[in-house]
């Protein structure tokens, strides 16, 4: 059975993001373990890829550093079996389609449900080619998360009602990365959602300081955040626990402030 | 992604068929009918038949026992109604199939469309069939279409010219075609062909290359391009200023010239060029953004962003946009960028900023990134000209349209020069932009050999070559399926060419198709082999190519002994040489810039 419901049993969820890799796979799993501990509901694990396309600046270099310590997929899913040994948090992939097309689709989601990885995101694979990956997904019970935009209009409701896992709202247009404003009108789409479907909405993109998280909270199910903590760890290096897990608490506070 | 199924199957030439061109569905008939079977033979075909392909047996009023044997022998998995069965009847056919085989059977439900037309409900169906009559292959009303609740096939009258329309504007779950693929009665191979081919390309598909993978941002954008470009494409006042454009700026036709001292040097065929160098702004770029321009003009856009490899794109972009009156933005990787500083400065003189790109490999795969990068924060008031065959459906489709001027121009031009078609066409491929168009009017003459000539570097046993269809494997990057040269794990491999534009790790998702039907193929030049074209045709006929276009010489000299002097092989150039001139200096040792 997939985790993901878990995530949103306490409260208004914080989703938490990392680079599988960087700074190194120890590391990776030590961070995801401090996240887990500090209040994050959700886990993101981003599997490196060469060309990241929805990827600001500060997660593009962040594949760069985990693609030059040789990070592979069997590598993440070894980091995904230590994380299991001590923590039932959920879990989430990241990852561009193409790494896992070239595991094979089998093999990966199997794979997926043997080591306890509760769903996937996959940024280049909107709505309409979701057939791509769907079927075997299902067979293994990993819930494919569906992206809806702010551009999304009148295909939000179509998108929503075939969703599992959560919904992952993109809140503002452009690429991953920090942002000083979000301007899109979420609680208008959140509306459309929650009319077909009762599957959890979290908004990410763009999303750092607490005060945003407690803003978008109010309209929302959770809130994820990927560069600020990705940021931290360009910052902090191998030395990140302590910085990432006041980070933590602090967003998870916020969310439900 | 609307699926596709060939009904009314009755001979083993018509399993050979389906299964060369792999429909989602076919269908056996098991009623009255003029393609009405019995199980026996059904079972042979189904025994001969591909295991991806699922069939349907198709009944009119038929005792559920008989329904259920068929299902039991493995005939078919799905059962199509068309008489007056009711929801009891499908309720005990659903049930009773069950329990003998423990497997589900899939039920469609035929209803018929008339103009006073009130759906009735059925709850144990899998899909609807919406037909004009009993399989009468007339077409009806399509707006009568609202409000179904269940996936639905839709049949009646489908054929080669309806069928894109059909799929645009119903978005069925399945489109369903018998006697639109007939000839006499029969099963007809080349209009399955093209009937698979317009379905798959209705769904932005060539085979099983295409597709749209992009941001969930971008897809309302993406589609939206689609359709404006179905409505401009047909347009009479877009066409005609399309057409004053191609041949009063770009200046259109461009030559055919028959290459006759390297021709008699050779000895062998007869070598004719497409002059595509001696376009505005020297090469078939102009072609592609003239199409793009005037598209995103009509769109109501008002800024232009392009990546470029070599940077012929890119000027013909920044041409555009001055010429439009559009601003303009251009992504080139800084390694491309030290390559072709000329081009740089051209593109600034014509009033375009270039951005640099500094990640991954800093060349063009790294800038079309980029280039999607900047579109996804900002496509209010901006179109990307995307400038190969290459990136999400319809970009394959549009480009492809329209350099597709190169071969309609040249099939002409040697039909009358020379009263026969050409032995081969050869051009070089990065992305495939300028091969695309050379080959798609020689597509239907099968005796034409279609030859695409790749970036094979210093050699493709090298880590330092451009050679995707020799090295690549299926893979998706830059929104589209196709075939790419991956490291291991699935990473995007670092390439390299002596020639800018043909550094890419890709190929256009056309050529992937074609080439798996084995209607083209593609050939590994070196960078050794290409300078050498380069300076043989300078001196030879006294035309200095592009280094990207240099590839397709090189093969040409190749192969043009092996036909008759009475034989001829066109070769596309693509690009003028002079952008190049610096770095083919430097490669025979000489700097230029000293």
């Amino acid at each position: 059975m997939s985790k993901i419901p878990n995530a949103f049993k306490n409260g208004k969820a914080f989703i938490g993001f990392l680079t599988a890799g960087d700074p190194s796979k120890e590391k990776t799993i030590e961070y995801i373990l401090a996240m887990a501990e500090a209040g994050c509901d959700l886990v993101e694990i981003g599997i490196p890829f060469s060309d990241p396309g929805a990827e600001g600046v500060i997660i593009q270099e962040a594949n760069i550093k985990a693609l030059k310590n040789k990070i592979t997929t069997d590598d993440v899913f070894d980091i995904v079996k230590e994380v299991r040994k001590q923590t039932d948090i959920p879990l989430v992939f990241l990852t561009y389609i193409n790494p896992v097309l070239f595991y094979g689709y089998g093999k990966f989601f199997s794979k997926c449900k043997e080591y306890g990885v509760d769903g996937i995101i996959t940024p280049d694979v909107p709505f309409e080619e979701k057939e791509e990956i769907s079927g075997v997904a299902k067979n293994n019970n990993i819930d494919v998360i569906s992206l809806i935009a702010p551009t999304t209009n009148e295909r939000i409701q179509k998108i929503a009602s075939d969703a599992s896992g959560f919904i992952y709202l993109v809140s503002s247009l452009g690429v991953t990365g920090v942002r000083s404003e979000i301007t899109t009108d979420l609680g208008t789409i959140i509306k459309e959602i929650k009319k077909v479907t009762d599957v959890p909405t979290a908004v990410g993109f763009g999303i750092s300081t607490p005060e945003q998280a407690s803003e978008i909270a109010k309209v929302s199910d959770g809130v994820i955040v990927g560069s600020a903590i990705v940021k931290i760890i360009a910052d902090y290096g191998e030395n990140a626990k302590k910085p990432i897990m006041d980070y933590v608490k602090s967003m998870k506070e916020a969310c439900n402030n | 992604m609307t699926k596709i199924k060939i009904c009314g199957l009755k001979r083993e030439e018509d399993i050979n068929i389906v299964n060369k061109f792999k429909p989602d569905y076919i269908g056996f008939v098991f009623a009255k009918s003029p393609r009405k079977i019995d199980f026996n033979k059904a079972l042979k075909l189904k025994s001969l038949l591909n295991n991806d392909i699922l069939s349907v047996g198709i009944f009119v009023d038929e005792k559920i026992d008989k329904i259920i044997e068929g299902f039991s022998k493995g005939i078919f998995e799905i059962v199509q109604l068309h008489g007056e069965e009711n929801n009891q009847y499908i309720k005990k056919l659903k049930n009773e199939s069950f329990e003998k085989n423990k497997k589900n059977l899939k039920i469609i439900k035929a209803i018929e469309i008339k103009d006073n037309f009130d759906l009735e409900e059925f709850q144990d169906i899998d899909y609807y069939l919406l037909d004009s009559g009993k399989g009468s292959g007339k077409i009806f009303n399509w707006n009568l279409i609202q409000n179904i609740n269940k996936p639905f096939f839709l049949a009646g009258g489908l054929n080669e010219n309806n069928i894109k329309e059909a799929i645009f504007k119903i978005k069925p779950f399945a489109v369903d075609i018998s006697s639109g693929v007939e000839t006499n009665g029969f099963k007809d191979e080349n209009k399955i062909k093209n009937i698979i081919g317009d379905v798959k390309l209705a769904n932005g598909r060539y085979g099983k290359y295409g597709g749209r993978y992009i941001s969930e941002t971008l897809m309302n954008e993406i589609i939206h391009l689609e359709e404006e470009y179905e409505f401009f494409k047909n347009d009479p006042e877009f066409k005609k200023e399309l057409n004053t454009l191609l041949n009063e700026y770009a200046g259109r036709p461009s030559l055919l010239y028959y290459a006759e001292r390297m021709s008699k040097d050779l000895g062998g065929a007869k070598i004719y060029f497409k002059r595509e160098d001696l376009n505005h702004t020297g090469s078939h770029k102009i072609n592609n953004v003239l199409v793009q321009g005037l598209l995103a003009k009509k769109m109501g856009k008002t800024r232009l962003i392009a990546e470029t490899g070599a940077g012929q794109h890119g000027v013909a972009t920044a041409t555009v946009a001055a010429f439009f009156g559009m601003e303009c933005e251009i992504y080139m990787g800084e390694e491309d960028i030290k390559r072709q500083v000329l081009n740089v400065y051209r593109m600034e003189l014509l009033g375009a900023k270039v951005n640099t790109v500094t990640t991954g490999t800093k060349t063009l795969k790294d800038a079309v990134n980029e280039t999607f990068r900047e579109w996804v924060g900002r496509f209010d008031d901006t179109h990307y000209i995307v400038g190969s065959t290459v990136g999400p459906h319809p970009f394959p489709m549009i480009v492809r349209d329209a350099q597709s001027v190169i071969s309609k121009e040249a099939k002409t031009q040697i039909l009358e020069k020379e009263g026969r078609l050409p032995k081969a066409i050869i051009a070089c491929v990065g992305g495939g932009s300028n091969a695309i168009g050379s080959f798609y009017n020689f597509l239907e003459d099968e005796e034409v050999e279609l030859i695409g000539c790749e970036g094979a570097g210093k050699g493709v046993d090298t880590p330092d070559n451009a050679a995707t269809m020799t090295n690549g494997r299926i893979g998706i990057l830059h929104g589209m399926k196709s075939i790419f040269i991956q490291s291991n794990h699935g990473q995007i491999a670092p390439v390299y060419s002596i020639s800018a534009g043909l550094d890419y790790p890709g190929i256009g998702p056309e050529h992937a198709y074609l080439n798996d039907i084995d209607r083209t193929k593609y050939v590994p030049i070196t960078d050794d082999e290409a300078v050498e074209a380069f300076e043989y045709l300078s001196r030879i006929e006294g035309i200095i190519p592009a280094i990207e276009s240099a590839h397709a010489i090189a093969y040409a000299k190749k192969i043009a002994h092996k036909f008759d002097k009475e034989d001829n092989i066109i070769v596309c150039l693509s690009g003028r040489g002079d952008k190049d001139v610096s770095d083919i200096a430097k490669f025979r040792g000489v700097d230029l810039n000293e």
